[in-house]
């Protein structure tokens, strides 16, 4: 399969610190991917190999079917990248900016012209193109990044991070952005530590915790690993004999403790709470929430890190 | 939303890009405060050096006697350089890692190297325009204040000599700021080293003699004097590069002779013997003029070597 991004056992230390771990990381064309971990999970490690900033200690990397050297400018060509919070030199204009980098990609005058003014109207910034970024939100900031990561309509876009410090407006616009630019068959591959975000809009997702690949796969096939649904249990003083009695229910495959909540994994379609109840209940627990669902993001995320941690309870 | 994929991705030329960096660092480096603080404050102080001799003779009457060399003298001191040295480059790569700017800089189709070679460019440029708009400035003055000005042919030569000594600063503020990548260390190690040269230098002339190792550090170097009409004060150093280019132009044939400070008289306090000049040595002025050309060129070389090998290898964690 031809991807737009491919590791092999991609490893980077930091001294004594493993930030990447063997990674082999598959990105298909044309399908918005996410990229989840917890904070210092080694994301944005990841990312910054990727797009040459750093070099890997081991293992290859290869980006639209090239090798990722540090420093290649051609291999960026065909690129867009924003980091995490970008930051841009604040005695220029947000439209200057832009201008100038499109100038590195070495677009014409006219491409410019007819680019810049689309870009900065579908990132929210019309009118406030001729500020100095230095003036700018760090809301701005970020629009400003997304806007100079699609200026050279890449094949590959690389968004680290992209909703951070947006408002829940500026989040939902720059989902769309990101449904948009994927409708036009431009690969995205995005970080984010928001798992409802990765939901609506990716249908890819790569979980990695400690540098190392947790799961990697299509949404929903990630989803079946964790088996129909799931429920979730919020227990005042949740003991280790309420999670035994869980545990010995017949239709029970799984159970993972998140400070009071026990987070139940079954092998049925019915409406077992009733059963759960009655465990939870005679071991002396007191339950003070519950609800069945079916798996989603967060509750695979939550198997997948507590269960990378050595906090899996089965 | 978007164009047709692939439309606006050419093969950019090197030119291009090149070009791209020094206006992305032009742009950055003209709005900056620091940089316009700077320039201001160098044009008030040329102001103030023509016009308080004036104001003091009016003040006391005298009539301002007519210098027909006072433009074609008015060489910018160490300290000029200095300052505007900073103003140009202190900003260009330390600021760049401590801000994070490098980062959607360098992921740029652009390679260090060009990004590198842009900055340096871009601060050449910046120097250049500074320079001509203050000696034109400086010129304008002169004669509206000090009557014609002869050698006027020769101020491009002051000009270029002030760029090449600014740029040895330069050259050493992009080296420090890219193994530093701090701002405030890099003006701090440029300052230490501007007032060590600045210090020690005539202390070692007073003791040893106007001694040609002066030469080799930058600053004014060694004083000696061209022998022909009223005499004519030489700085043989890196400061003093314009100067000693117009001064060959003036005086090809001519030698510049260093006189040895007599030390024992100067220690007994012994006027008489003080004032009694040892000739120490002599060198023509073609030798005085190649030599802190290509003093100032090794510096530049020098630095600006170390500026890019470690800016091509730093990586960016940040």
């Amino acid at each position: 399969m031809d991807y737009a991004i491919e590791t092999d056992n991609l490893t980077k230390n930091f001294g004594s610190l493993t930030a990447v771990n063997k990674l082999n990381l598959k990105v298909q064309k044309n399908t918005i991917h996410g990229f989840l971990g917890p904070n210092g999970a080694g994301k944005t490690t990841t990312i910054k190999i990727l797009v040459g900033l750093l070099k890997p200690t081991a293992g290859s990397v290869k980006v639209l079917g090239q090798e990722v050297h540090v420093d290649d400018a051609d291999s960026r060509l065909r690129i867009g990248y924003m980091p995490e919070l970008p930051r841009f030199p604040k005695h220029l204009k947000g439209a200057e900016l832009l201008d100038v980098y499109g100038r590195m990609y070495g677009m014409t005058q006219q491409q410019r012209a007819e680019q810049i003014p689309k870009l900065i109207e579908s990132v929210g910034l019309k009118g406030r193109e001729n500020d100095l970024i230095g003036k700018y939100s760090k809301g701005m900031q970020q629009r400003i990044g997304i806007a100079q990561a699609l200026l050279n309509n890449p094949e590959l876009v690389i968004l680290d991070e992209p909703s951070i410090g947006l408002d829940p407006v500026g989040m939902m616009e720059v989902r769309e952005l990101v449904k948009t630019i994927s409708r036009e068959g431009i690969t995205v591959f995005l970080s984010s530590h928001l798992l409802f975000e990765v939901e609506q809009i990716c249908d890819h997702v790569t979980i990695i915790n400690n540098g190392s690949m947790l799961a990697s796969d299509t949404l929903p096939n990630v989803s079946n690993q964790l088996g129909p649904s799931m429920i979730h249990i919020e227990i005042a003083d949740l003991s280790a004999a309420v999670i035994a009695a869980v545990k010995n229910l017949s239709f029970v495959s799984g159970t993972w403790r998140t400070g009071n909540t026990l987070l139940v994994q079954v092998n049925t379609y019915n409406d077992i709470r009733a059963n759960v109840s009655q465990a939870v209940t005679g071991a002396g627990g007191v339950i003070v929430g519950m609800s069945q669902k079916n798996a989603n993001l967060e509750d695979i995320f939550i198997q997948l890190v507590t269960k990378d941690k050595g906090g899996k309870t089965q | 939303m978007m164009m047709t994929q692939n439309s606006n991705r050419g093969h950019p030329n090197w030119f291009t890009r090149f070009w791209a960096i020094v206006r992305y660092e032009m742009l950055w480096n003209i709005r900056k405060k620091k940089f316009i603080g700077i320039i201001a404050a160098v044009f008030v102080i040329a102001t103030l050096i023509l016009v308080v001799p004036v104001a003091i003779s009016a003040y006391n009457g005298a009539k301002i006697a007519a210098n027909a060399d006072y433009a074609i003298t008015f060489g910018g001191s160490g300290f000029v350089f200095l300052l505007f040295a900073i103003g140009t480059a202190v900003n260009s790569i330390s600021s760049e890692f401590e801000s994070g700017t490098i980062v959607p800089l360098v992921t740029k189709p652009v390679s260090r190297t060009m990004i590198f070679l842009g900055k340096v460019f871009g601060a050449f440029i910046i120097l250049v325009v500074s320079y001509i708009v203050l000696y034109g400035y400086v010129t304008v003055a002169s004669v509206i204040v000090y009557g014609p000005q002869n050698n006027l042919q020769y101020m491009p030569m002051i000009v270029i000599g002030s760029i090449v000594s600014t740029f040895i600063w330069v050259s050493l503020l992009f080296a420090v700021g890219s193994l530093s990548k701090n701002t405030i260390m890099t003006v701090i190690v440029a300052i230490i080293l501007f007032l060590a040269f600045f210090f020690t230098a005539p202390l070692i002339g007073e003791f040893s003699g106007p001694s040609s190792t002066l030469n080799y550090f930058p600053g004014t170097g060694a004083s000696g004097t061209i022998l022909v009409g009223n005499g004519t004060s030489v700085g043989a150093g890196t400061d003093n590069i314009g100067a000693n280019i117009v001064n060959y132009a003036l005086y090809p044939s001519a030698n510049v002779t260093y006189f040895k400070t007599n030390s024992t008289a100067l220690m007994s306090g012994n006027a008489t013997a003080l004032i009694t000049n040892i000739v120490s040595y002599t060198e023509p002025t073609s030798l005085v003029a190649l030599r802190s050309i290509i003093i100032a060129a090794a510096y530049i070389a020098v630095f600006l070597l170390i500026a890019w090998y470690a800016f091509k290898r730093s990586q960016i964690l940040e």
